[in-house]
């Protein structure tokens, strides 16, 4: 026995495996208690360390921005993220892996939504603690949750459809024009839209409904796009939602009153953390639900082969319909939420450029499932954040990452894979 | 009607360039089945390299001490510039598009995206950030004719762009070779067991494709004499456009609907007040293809291609 | 394996060690400025004046040995922040120089749709921020920490219109401009007012748009022809000049062709050749005609880095030394990032007949300033000579 461990333990593949086995029976509970520790301990400690470790702040991304700018403290914010992150995350889910369990299991019983929502607390407050320490980081993080739910919206169409959809930056400027309108009608005075109609302190709450609005307002405009595919598909498809965008963003550039080309700004600053963490959690939730019900899997079976579906009775004309104007909902959402958080939309902000990031990151990430689109979100938006310094070679190695990505799982990262709530909140022990 | 007869002409000329662009989407689309996304930036590669070339060709005239005629140079700087590119076509297809023959085709389309952006990006890296003017290789000169103004310039461009585009179709339909590729476009997994290697055919698309393109980029420089690295997006997505609006793999259809997206846009704002031209403009594309959903040429089966 | 546990243990007690080392050391006190700007993206070159002009500048300071404010001498430091020209990396970039950096004032963005959003922020973790070229009303209106270093399209348009009349005596203008970029629109709308207040209602007989990137004007020409105008305005930046001038005369319209400030670059010139010659523009900033401080400035910059500046370098040249000078008649910094922000802020709005490259400026009370306005003729030599001047 000794011997074989001391024979596993001798080469890094090995330890490796070792790690992963002394982890594997941790649940997800405890790996949240443990960043929920760790994150409490950057929250009292992190200022002090990183003035030990020569840092001048906090690494506000895990040291990401300072890999290419001051390269020489680099090791130092990795020793920070391993003594700030990893060494107590690893402690606290290893110690508590087995009061976790039986948390767990006891849930297990319970409806899943009980556990979901024990979960998605602990998950808001490590998000809350860890972005209270860096406004940057809290902003990053609330533009990486709304390219989330852009992603996973635009899969509904490009995934689990199978179409090449090129319209949704024009669904996401819907949403964030009619939701911009109406905040600024109802609760802001100013130069567009002369004085407010409603006290301001009531929009926080009314701030859902007029998402929610914006969504349906993006919906509706996916007919444009949804009705001529009921007889057409493809590549066809792909230059009609092209024209969409084009009419978009020309429409709106024509309209002065919400500001045309020029845009329109004073937005109040609504997009809070919570905001976007309901709006992302819902989206996901919302959408793996509908992508696992049987319209979802009428999507599938349109994408695979649109006749043999009609023939096993598939509406196709309604799922398609439904898919388009289900897609484009959250992008209107997610865009009513970016200009809450941006505070200034201008039409030409939603063109080619911002398409091709959202293929980027959708076809990065996996087509047809919803981990991979949050994986393509996340990754993109980081990759590109840290970058940054590169200045214009940025957009050379970005691009030669996707390439390659490309060329090694031509379906993205993590495509086709269910997301199982239940299997991932399940006890391991 | 002459103010009419003008606007036709400068349409002719706008979309000579649509028409040569889109065939180069239309020619990869009929074979392969794929969007070449990296046209657009390859039109623009096309424009530089016969900048490059027009510059160099100037330049050891220069040191020589002959004086060339203006329009030996310009067939010089085409001839060279399409070879150039073509070379540069038949690359992106090996790195770009081989690899990702058997995934899915929107994978390919982003590789083709992506190495679009490399090309951009490669050339504000090499050349800075300035714009470059294309060298004046023929000198201008203005006729008119009952009040409508026309160059010798637009004559040479919209005759070049239809010459070009004839000896296309004769290629594709007399040649050997045009002859495999039009095999190809019926069933590309098919045909190569025929003895027709696509790994052959493939370059050979993309090359044609591409020195096409590099003929659209420097008439381009001559028409609108100012380059920029970014000058191939909105070119190139308007032309997949009208490589589509044309119907698929349609080589007649996309000359036509590239002459066509050409027309529209020029007497859109003719008529309408022109902030509202590109509105205006792709709904009736919209609605074209909402009555005609495949197109003009087109045909509803994804197998039956024609060249 | 027992290489690697040597190895770890050793790992980690230099890096203790390290840290115990590290304990002693205080943190430098360094004057700390933003540059956002949009390096990669839509206008890469306006992205690199401003970056070039800012590094020129930083050049000049480290010279010095540093700021002095008050009787002791700040090293300072840039944090250039790249927006990409889109809207939320510009307010990323400005939170993080804002929490992250410490920065103590910003220079940037540039275009307004990046310094609209960019602004907002700047004035709620109130930061002073000077955007060189942001031209739109709205990125200073009612955000007592956001200023600007260029006009404001309500000046330049009457500035032109009144020139016109007074220079040819014309009735009939026609306006060809970008309805997508902020800049032409606003001025084109501008024109359009002043003109029409001047020569009656209906004497702008073509007013004519086109969108960003688009390189043929035919149909528009050929409408402004049409209406009988006698000569057109058009406010677009040098590489749209080139073509459209080019296009205007292979059309037949030999008619004056007026231009705005954002003609100013070497570049028009380089581009256009002879078929520019003889028009005229209104601009802050004439480079061929330059003299002094302006002069300096341009030869240094050629010098360095191969061309003629744009309108943007200098511009924002300008805006660096209006932050350097707001942050030096401080009079003495307190190590408070909250409190210093504040007094750079005080100071700048304070700030009478700033000495700049581009004109001398003082700031109203929305933060704009206030300037005159030379005319420019491009001789046929493909020089720009001063022509007038008009202040308002």
């Amino acid at each position: 026995m000794e011997l074989l461990k001391a024979k596993t333990l001798s080469s890094p593949v090995a330890w490796r495996s070792g790690i992963r086995q002394a982890f594997a029976d941790v649940p997800a509970l405890a790996w949240l208690l443990g960043m929920l520790g760790a994150v409490l301990i950057e929250y009292l400690w992190g200022d002090t360390l990183a003035v030990m470790l020569y840092l001048p702040k906090v690494p506000p991304l895990f040291g990401a921005t300072l890999v290419l700018k001051k390269p020489l403290l680099f090791p130092w914010a990795l020793l920070y993220g391993l003594l700030i992150y990893v060494l107590p995350i690893g402690v606290i889910a290893r110690v508590s892996a087995a009061t976790a369990n039986r948390v767990a299991k006891a849930l297990e019983r319970l409806p899943v939504s009980v556990s979901a929502l024990l979960h998605l607390v602990l998950l808001y407050a490590v998000l809350s603690i860890w972005t209270e320490n860096s406004d940057y980081r809290l902003q990053v993080s609330k533009l990486i949750m709304i390219a989330v739910m852009l992603t996973l919206s635009i899969n509904v169409i490009n995934g689990y459809m199978g179409e090449f959809s090129c319209s949704h930056p024009g669904f996401m400027a819907l949403g964030a024009y009619v939701a911009s309108v109406l905040t600024l009608v109802l609760f802001k005075d100013n130069r567009l839209f002369g004085p407010a109609l409603l006290p301001e302190s009531l929009g926080p709450f009314l701030f859902p409904l007029v998402l929610f609005i914006g969504g349906m307002a993006a919906a509706f405009g996916a007919l444009i796009v949804a009705i001529p595919s009921f007889r057409t598909r493809g590549d066809y498809l792909a230059i009609i939602s092209l024209a969409f965008l084009f009419i978009v963003k020309s429409a709106i550039e024509n309209i002065e009153w919400v500001g045309g080309p020029r845009g329109l700004g004073g937005q109040p600053h609504w997009s809070t953390l919570p905001a976007v963490f309901a709006g992302m959690i819902l989206c996901i939730w919302i959408i793996n639900n509908f992508v696992r019900s049987t319209l979802g899997k009428a999507l599938n079976a349109v994408r695979d082969n649109e006749i043999a579906a009609d023939a096993m009775t598939v509406d196709t004309r309604r799922t398609k319909m439904v898919a388009f104007m289900f897609g484009a909902f959250w992008a209107g959402v997610a865009g009513g939420l970016y200009a809450h958080e941006v505070r200034h939309v201008t039409p030409g902000s939603f063109g080619i450029q911002m398409l091709a990031e959202i293929l980027a990151m959708v076809y990065f990430g996996g087509l047809n499932s919803v981990i991979g689109s949050i994986v393509g979100a996340v990754s993109i938006s980081m990759i590109s954040e840290i970058l940054k310094p590169l200045g214009l070679y940025k957009w050379i190695v970005v691009p030669l990452i996707l390439i390659l990505v490309m060329i090694f799982r031509p379906t993205g990262l993590f495509a086709f894979r269910d997301f199982n709530v239940r299997k991932i909140l399940r006890h391991k022990g | 009607m002459a103010f009419f007869l003008q606007n036709v002409i400068n349409a002719l000329q706008w979309g000579s360039f649509y028409a040569l662009i889109a065939l180069g989407y239309s020619m990869v689309y009929s074979i392969l089945m794929l969007f070449n996304f990296t046209h657009g930036d390859i039109f623009m590669t096309g424009a530089y390299i016969g900048l490059g070339v027009a510059t160099a060709l100037l330049a050891l005239s220069g040191v020589m001490g002959v004086v060339v005629p203006g329009w030996l140079l310009l067939i010089f700087t085409i001839v060279l510039a399409m070879m150039l590119t073509s070379l540069l076509g038949v690359l992106v297809e090996r790195v770009g598009y081989r690899p990702l023959r058997d995934a899915p085709r929107a994978s390919a389309a982003i590789t083709g995206l992506m190495i679009g952006i490399i090309l951009e990006y490669s050339n504000l890296a090499i050349l800075g950030t300035r714009r470059l003017n294309f060298p004046t290789l023929i000198e201008t000169t203005t006729y008119t004719v009952g009040g409508v103004f026309f160059t010798n310039k637009k004559i040479l461009i919209v005759g070049i762009a239809l010459l070009l585009m004839l000896a296309l179709h004769l290629f594709i339909q007399k040649s050997r070779w045009g002859m495999a590729m039009r095999a190809m476009s019926f069933d590309y997994q098919i045909v190569p067991l025929m003895g027709v290697s696509l790994n052959v055919i493939a370059p050979l698309t993309f090359a044609i494709g591409s020195s096409l393109a590099a003929a659209g980029g420097i008439l381009y420089g001559m028409a609108y004499p100012v380059l920029d690295p970014f000058m191939g997006i909105v070119l190139g997505w308007k032309s997949f456009v009208a490589a589509i609006l044309g119907g698929r793999g349609s080589i007649l259809g996309a000359a036509l609907a590239g002459f066509l997206l050409g027309f529209i846009e020029i007497f859109t704002p003719m008529i309408f007040p022109s902030t509202f031209r590109d509105l205006i403009a792709y709904s009736i594309i919209l609605l074209i293809l909402t009555f005609r959903p495949y197109g003009f040429f087109g045909q509803a089966h994804s197998t039956q291609l024609r060249l | 394996m027992r290489k690697w546990k040597t190895a770890l243990v050793l790992a980690l007690t230099v890096m203790i060690a390290f840290v115990f080392i590290a304990c002693g050391k205080k943190r430098q006190a360094v004057i700390k400025i933003g540059v956002n700007a949009p390096i990669t993206g839509d206008i890469p070159k306006v992205g690199e004046g401003t970056k070039y002009a800012a590094q020129m500048w930083l050049e000049d300071v480290q010279k010095a040995g540093g700021l002095k404010v008050g009787d002791q001498i700040y090293p300072v430091e840039l944090a250039i922040e790249d927006n990409e020209s889109k809207p939320d990396s510009a307010v990323k970039g400005n939170t993080k120089m804002i929490s992250e950096d410490g920065v103590l004032v910003i220079v940037g963005p540039q275009a307004s749709k990046q310094a609209i959003p960019a602004g907002g922020v700047a004035n709620d973790y109130q930061t002073p921020m000077i955007s060189p070229w942001s031209t739109n009303p709205d990125t200073t209106l009612n955000r007592p920490f956001v200023f600007r270093g260029c006009f404001l399209d309500p000046f330049q348009g009457p500035v032109v219109a009144k020139f016109v009349k007074e220079e040819f005596d014309f009735t009939k203008a026609a306006v060809l401009y970008d309805v997508a970029s902020d800049y032409p629109k606003g001025l084109a709308e501008f024109f359009k007012k002043s003109w029409e207040e001047i020569n009656g209602p209906g004497s702008v007989t073509a007013y004519e748009s086109f969108t960003t990137k688009d390189t043929d004007f035919s149909s528009q020409l050929t409408k402004i022809k049409d209406s009988g105008a006698e000569f057109l305005f058009t406010p677009q930046y040098y590489n749209e000049v080139a073509l459209i001038v080019k296009q205007a005369h292979e059309l037949g319209f030999n008619n004056p062709i007026v231009g705005s400030d954002s003609w100013g670059s070497a570049e028009t010139v380089n581009l256009c050749g002879a078929d520019c010659h003889g028009l005229f523009f209104s601009t802050h900033y004439a480079a061929a005609g330059a003299q002094g401080a302006t002069k300096e400035f341009i030869d240094r910059y050629q010098q360095k880095y191969g061309y003629v500046p744009d309108d943007v370098a200098a511009l924002t040249w300008d805006a660096m030394r209006l932050a350097q000078q707001a942050i030096e008649s401080t009079g003495g910094l307190s190590g408070d990032i909250k409190k210093d922000r504040q007094a750079v802020r005080d100071q700048l709005a304070q700030i009478k007949d700033f000495q700049g490259i581009t004109g001398n400026m003082t700031f109203t009370e929305e933060g704009d300033p206030i300037k005159c306005a030379v005319i420019v003729r491009i001789s046929e030599q493909g020089q720009f000579e001063f022509y007038k001047q008009v202040c308002p």
